[in-house]
């Protein structure tokens, strides 16, 4: 057990991870051990730098100088300092597309989360035929979202649908989905659950990963199925919990396809989220590549922000390997 | 590793020639199109070392496509100098050249594309393209589009004064209906044709109204949706007698007295006709890229839509049997004159052509009297060549009304280094008011303020005529 | 006492009736109620899969009809070919598959050693370099394209396959992410025992770690898989030669842009054939990859 003490303290924390040995010391110079693992890291991680460098900092670095110009993609930029960030400031549409764009991933994320722990648990029955629901389930994640989306459009097709004609002959009168201020949100947001297939498979991943013997303990202490959900479950799916927060807040902040594809950003703008709008700037109203990189570094800013802030406070709820 | 390094340089290698081309068929007569073509294009090759290659870009499909490479065929047979090669690029969005900036940013770009007309200004602003001034005077013509081709098309394709492209085709919105439907209504069918004059709003919308079928909570059929298809907020606009910008002051105007009016008068439409039903009765047919087989007036349940000459081949393929009317656009008041606007494409000569000799050479064929001959033969498009328009064998009886009766009075969209945020903005408000979301007056006034903004910032005034 | 009997014969018998009906509520709960949420959920999921089909296989007259039609009255199966013919099928195909499978062995083989150097191995920092990590995580790919077109530009890139999947045998942050997660639950006997053995960090990941991450190693092969084939805006802007289109691009052909005939039916016929090949893949290796995470279950 002692050697789980140590990695677990460098499992939980996210502070510096210290040898045993300390010394008071006043300037920080690597010791002998300490240089030797850094070399070690150096060498795995390596791969990674070089590509953060050359594929996300680089154009990074490129953008945000851009966003003090005004280019149009071929003349010289011209430097105009913080014009584009004052003309945010002002532009409606900017703050529709981030209200748009916050909606949505509020409306996304919790419900992915909700939709792959169900499929998962769903997946993880011991059935003799399971193998079938798992492979139906999986299947419309692996559907490109482009042909999906194409697939919605005419699911959710106020005439030619087959969705509204069930919901009509059960005498209800169902809204028309994508031309709808009110709903034309909810649809991309179904859209995106349909891919849950992928993550579904890692929450079941993580389910199998739950020794069977706590379930057994607490099955012959006559716990019922909700309370060991409930207690032994949850707690030790909240780093794949942690996983598919993370990556449904970034992914959500992201969303651009489908509304580049079905609702060309309406209707009245409802669908028009930040990316979206990037991407109108950028390459179809000419001259605004300078504010279209102002409008993503003001988007990384945030989402690295909210990534912070979910990843700090994620030590309170997230328990790494209570076994 | 080693695999990694070959299966690395077959793919360079691979990115490095242009040669191999796949022609992009459909149907019989696509497949004899293409065996023409590929033995056209194989006996150049013959002298493919005198002749310099010239790449040619289109988003264009199908018919469209199948017409193009058979200019370029024809262009190869005749050229001695050039060889053009007709690439076909992913369609999009007709103001999305996302994929051509970046193609000429990464120094790939093409010698001559095909680009929406409308969208000219914008991009020559940006620096996209290709001055054609001084070419068109090396080569001995006029710099003046309009000597050579229709003035609507020559105004769009030239910005601040100098041309950037060279007009293609055309494209020109009528009031289309359906026979059979308004006969049945009582109509009297004389004082829709259209050699018996222009039709006013007022009795188009009797009319209309009197067609309108409820089924319920819908409506099963109705007799017009005033922006429904090409009813666009510059078709109203110009149906009124508005304009759009104002040149001396270099300021957006879709607040225009007559451009409002217009605006009111749909707003008034929907608000009659009940808003949501209408809406929710066309909205399939309207979803970006429809198939025609949702559109209601093909299905016979719409009687009347404004909509473009481009229809006549769909008629001909969905519904032959229907007897289709059509007669110019209505107008507000009587005697006014009726204006309808036209569209179209051109080609350019976007910026880091690495063969702008010759990709000049394919634009003159391209768009002079060989290539849009048989681009109309073919497609069914109108030309915008004054000498096309003069042969008369050109067209059926349907489009030579539209070539003799509308052209005169066609207006174009004002060619904008804005022009792509204008018509977002502008059918932004468009939906605003049809849906009756929005006052007229509020939806026009932020429509302007935000384009205005990008003007502004974009530093483009004063912008010549 | 002969009624002291009776009752305990009763209590007995109670009791097994207790039993039966506890055993039939079990197995309702354990049979019959799971089936039924889950046919409930797969015939959901199904829905759009059924739908493409149905509309692939209408004819052009049968996509007019309204009502819909719940199913198409004529199959056209030679939609499916027609539809091949609209663009060069095969060859987008051919060049799909290129670069899914090169994305994989590079997804494969960088993204465990990436993840190794942040979980296994302790080094000042590692926690809060890997913060960095996560923030990469929220690069929106629109965002940097001016920027990543121009630097492949400059490297001759464009119109090879090589802007898609070079950046891959560098790591994704997502998939770092995960490995990560799932070798930090490895449990760090072994690997103490063998560094105290005097093995180096090599011998341990080959053979200690990488062996029990198995599972982890085939998600994010699927992962990688799929990233690659749906790709959508990377083949947009970086191919520039029809003969280097990707399936993902084919499907925008039946759009069109001057005259609006989108043939529906073909371009649900065509997404059906874009879809069957990773479906046909997926059943195949999902033998393997549920036995993969079966074993991770037993530890």
């Amino acid at each position: 057990m002692s050697t789980q003490a140590d990695s677990e303290s460098d499992r939980v924390s996210t502070s510096v991870a210290q040898p045993i040995v300390t010394q008071a010391r006043r300037f920080y110079l690597p010791t002998r051990r300490e240089r030797h693992q850094l070399l070690l890291a150096a060498i795995f991680v390596g791969p990674w730098i070089i590509g953060l460098l050359a594929f996300t900092l680089y154009p990074i670095y490129y953008t945000v100088r851009l966003s003090f110009m005004r280019y149009g993609g071929f003349n010289e930029p011209v430097w105009i300092g913080l014009a584009n960030y004052r003309r945010l400031i002002n532009d409606d549409l900017f703050h529709t597309s981030l209200w748009n764009t916050f909606y949505y991933t509020g409306l996304a994320v919790p419900i992915g989360v909700v939709v792959a722990m169900t499929l998962a648990l769903a997946m993880n029955q011991p059935l003799p035929e399971i193998p079938i629901y798992r492979a139906i389930l999986f299947l419309p994640s692996v559907l490109p979202l482009f042909a999906i989306s194409f697939i919605f459009w005419a699911l959710l097709d106020p005439n030619q649908g087959i969705v509204n004609e069930a919901l009509r002959s059960i005498g209800l009168s169902p809204p028309n989905w994508f031309g709808d201020v009110r709903f034309a949100k909810l649809g991309i947001v179904a859209i995106a659950q349909f891919g849950a297939g992928q993550i579904a498979l890692v929450f079941l991943a993580g389910l199998k990963g739950i020794p069977q013997h706590l379930h057994d303990a607490a099955m012959i202490d006559g716990a019922g199925v909700i309370s060991r959900f409930k207690n032994i479950t949850l707690p030790l799916m909240t780093p794949v919990i942690l996983y598919d927060i993370i990556l449904g807040i970034s992914l959500g902040l992201q969303v651009f396809i489908q509304a580049f594809i079905i609702t060309k950003g309406g209707p009245a703008n409802s669908t028009t989220f930040l990316v979206y709008y990037l991407y109108d700037n950028a390459f179809r109203f000419g001259g605004n590549m300078g504010y279209a990189s102002a409008m993503g570094v003001v988007l990384f800013v945030i989402t690295f922000i909210i990534a912070i802030l979910v990843f700090q406070t994620s030590s309170r709820w997230v328990h790494y390997d209570l076994t | 590793m080693t695999q990694k390094d070959k299966f690395t340089s077959f793919i360079t290698t691979t990115g490095g020639k242009h040669v191999t081309r796949r022609s992009l068929v459909k149907g019989a007569a696509g497949v004899s199109v293409a065996a023409a073509a590929s033995t056209a294009f194989a006996v150049p090759m013959i002298n493919a070392q005198d002749a310099a290659p010239v790449t040619f870009w289109t988003t264009h499909t199908s018919i469209g496509f199948d017409a193009l490479t058979q200019i370029g065929a024809d262009f190869n047979a005749q050229s001695e100098s050039s060889v053009v090669e007709v690439i076909q690029r992913p369609p999009a969005e007709v103001d999305d050249s996302s994929s051509l900036i970046t193609a000429v940013r990464g120094g790939e770009g093409p010698d001559v594309y095909l680009l929406d007309r409308f969208i000219v200004a914008e991009r020559a602003a940006q620096g996209l393209l290709q001055d054609l001034g001084g070419l068109l005077e090396d080569s001995g013509e006029n710099p003046d589009l309009s000597e050579k081709y229709v003035d609507f098309s020559a105004a769009e394709a030239t910005y601040n004064g100098t041309p950037y492209a060279l007009p293609f085709d055309t494209d020109v919105r009528a009031l289309f209906y359906n026979t059979r439907m308004l006969s049945e209504a009582g109509v009297d069918l004389a004082a829709w044709d259209p050699a018996n004059g222009v039709l006013t709003l007022d009795q188009v919308a009797e009319v209309a109204n009197s067609l309108n079928v409820e089924d319920g909570a819908n409506f099963s059929q109705v007799g017009f949706v005033p922006y429904f298809a090409q009813g666009h907020n510059y078709t109203w606009g110009f149906m009124f007698g508005g304009d759009y910008f104002n040149y001396e002051n270099c300021e957006l105007t879709p607040d225009d007295e007559e451009v409002a009016a217009a605006a009111q008068w749909v707003y008034d439409y929907s608000a009659n006709t009940d808003a949501d039903k209408l809406y929710a009765f066309i909205q399939t047919a309207m979803r970006p890229g429809a198939p025609p087989t949702d559109n209601p007036f093909l299905q016979e349940r719409l009687a009347m839509m404004i909509n473009g000459n481009w229809m006549f081949q769909q008629f001909r393929n969905e519904i032959p049997d229907v007897e289709v009317g059509y007669t110019y656009l209505p107008v507000p008041t009587d005697g006014m004159e009726s204006t309808t606007w036209a569209g179209g494409w051109s080609g350019v000569v976007p910026q880091g052509a690495q063969n702008v000799e010759g990709g000049y050479e394919f634009l003159q064929y391209l768009c002079g009297p060989e290539g849009s001959r048989t681009y109309t033969e073919m497609n069914n498009n109108l030309p915008v060549l004054r000498e096309l328009l003069e042969d008369t064998s050109l067209f059926d009886e349907n489009l030579t009304w539209f070539v003799n009766e509308l052209f005169p009075s066609t207006r174009n969209r004002p060619p904008l280094p804005v022009g792509a945020r204008y018509w977002r903005e502008l059918e932004n408000a468009w939906q605003a008011i049809y849906l009756n979301t929005s006052e007229p007056a509020d939806a026009l006034a932020t429509a302007k303020e935000n384009t205005q903004v990008d003007l502004e910032a974009g530093g483009y005034c004063p912008i010549a005529q | 006492m002969s009624s002291t009997t009776l009752s305990q014969i009763e209590l007995r018998q109670r009791d097994r009736q207790r039993a039966n009906r506890d055993r039939i509520t079990r197995r309702i709960n354990q049979q019959i109620v799971p089936r039924v949420i889950l046919i409930g959920m797969c015939a959901v999921f199904i829905l759009p899969f059924y739908w493409m089909l149905a509309l692939g296989l209408k004819s052009n007259a049968e996509l007019m009809l309204y009502p819909p039609t719940l199913y198409p009255h004529s199959p056209q199966w030679g939609n499916f070919d027609e539809s091949t013919q609209v663009f060069p099928f095969w060859s987008f195909a051919r060049n799909t598959l290129v670069i899914t499978v090169v994305t994989i062995i590079g997804a494969v083989i960088s993204n465990p050693i990436i993840a190794y150097g942040f979980s296994r191995i302790q080094w000042p920092g590692r926690d809060k370099v890997f913060l960095i990590v996560l923030a990469t995580v929220f690069m929106p790919f629109p965002v940097i394209i001016v920027a990543l077109f121009d630097i492949f530009s400059r490297l001759g890139w464009i119109n090879t396959f090589l802007p898609l999947v070079v950046p891959m045998f560098f790591g994704q942050a997502f998939w770092i992410f995960l490995m990560r997660q799932f070798m930090l639950q490895i449990s760090t006997d072994m690997s103490d025992a063998a560094r105290v053995d005097g093995a180096n960090e090599f011998q341990i990941f080959f053979q200690i770690i990488l062996p029990q991450t198995i599972p982890a190693l085939g998600v994010i092969a699927i992962f990688a898989g799929l990233h690659a084939w749906n790709d959508f805006l990377g083949p947009l802007l970086y191919l520039l030669d029809p003969d280097k289109y990707t399936l993902a691009i084919g499907l925008t052909f039946f759009q069109s842009t001057a005259t609006y005939d989108v043939l529906f039916n073909l371009l649900m016929a065509a997404s059906t054939l874009v879809v069957l090949p990773v479906i046909v893949l997926f059943l195949l290796f999902q033998k393997s990859f549920i036995e993969g995470i079966s074993i991770g279950s037993i530890k």
